[in-house]
């Protein structure tokens, strides 16, 4: 990998995903189960947990760059848009910097929604043998 | 730039990458005498240096280094050409 190398990923916040984040972790606040709760603050359904996007992360990270052989060292998620059930979310990632002497990549990423709205965004630095 | 002066910037690099406000590193310090310098921490304070100071090392300069000495010595040699 090397310095603006641009990765993209699409994912869909399913039932599936949803409810495997649920029972896994059983972060079962009423906004992420409630949607008249979740409208009360404003929102326009019950909003996904924050968290599913990082396990999207970890896909990517595992599953989608040219070398298997690679670990997380660090990662920052903001967030800036509440996804919903059945959104889809594309993820681009961009290299920022890649430091040979220590084996690490740096990426940037952005979340969007298939609308181009900015949902999260953040940073994570990788390792790789 | 000197090497007192790439020292106090190294000791504050270490400072915020560990964790550890209180943290005083010389050149004679070495891995083993700081608890919170592991292989992971090692990594986040050899890309920050290497940000901070503008440079880039080598894996092979890295592994030679045998205190914080030598790391200073190698970032003095490449700031100041």
């Amino acid at each position: 990998m090397k310095k603006d190398d641009v990765f993209n990923e699409t994912f869909c916040v399913s039932e599936f995903v949803y409810t495997g984040f649920m029972d896994t972790f059983n972060d079962r606040n009423p906004l992420h189960t409630n949607e008249d709760f979740a409208r009360t603050l404003g929102f326009t359904a019950k909003v996904m947990h924050g968290n599913i996007l990082n396990g999207f992360l970890s896909y990517f990270i595992g599953e989608c760059l040219p070398d298997k052989n690679v670990f997380i060292v660090s990662q920052s998620i903001s967030y800036n848009a509440p996804v919903y059930l059945n959104d889809e979310v594309n993820l681009k990632a961009t290299v920022t910097d890649v430091h040979e002497s220590v084996k690490v990549v740096d990426f940037k990423y952005i979340f969007r929604k298939t609308d181009g709205d900015k949902v999260a965004s953040g940073n994570i630095r990788i390792g790789y043998r | 730039m000197e090497k007192t002066e790439i020292l106090e910037e190294v000791n504050m690099i270490f400072r915020d990458v560990l964790d550890n406000e209180n943290l005083v590193i010389t050149a004679a310090t070495k891995a083993d005498d700081v608890e919170e310098w592991d292989s992971l921490s090692h990594i986040q304070l050899i890309v920050q240096i290497e940000k901070n100071f503008k440079v880039k090392f080598s894996t092979s300069e890295i592994r030679d280094w045998k205190n914080v000495g030598e790391m200073i010595d190698c970032i003095y040699s490449k700031t100041n050409p």
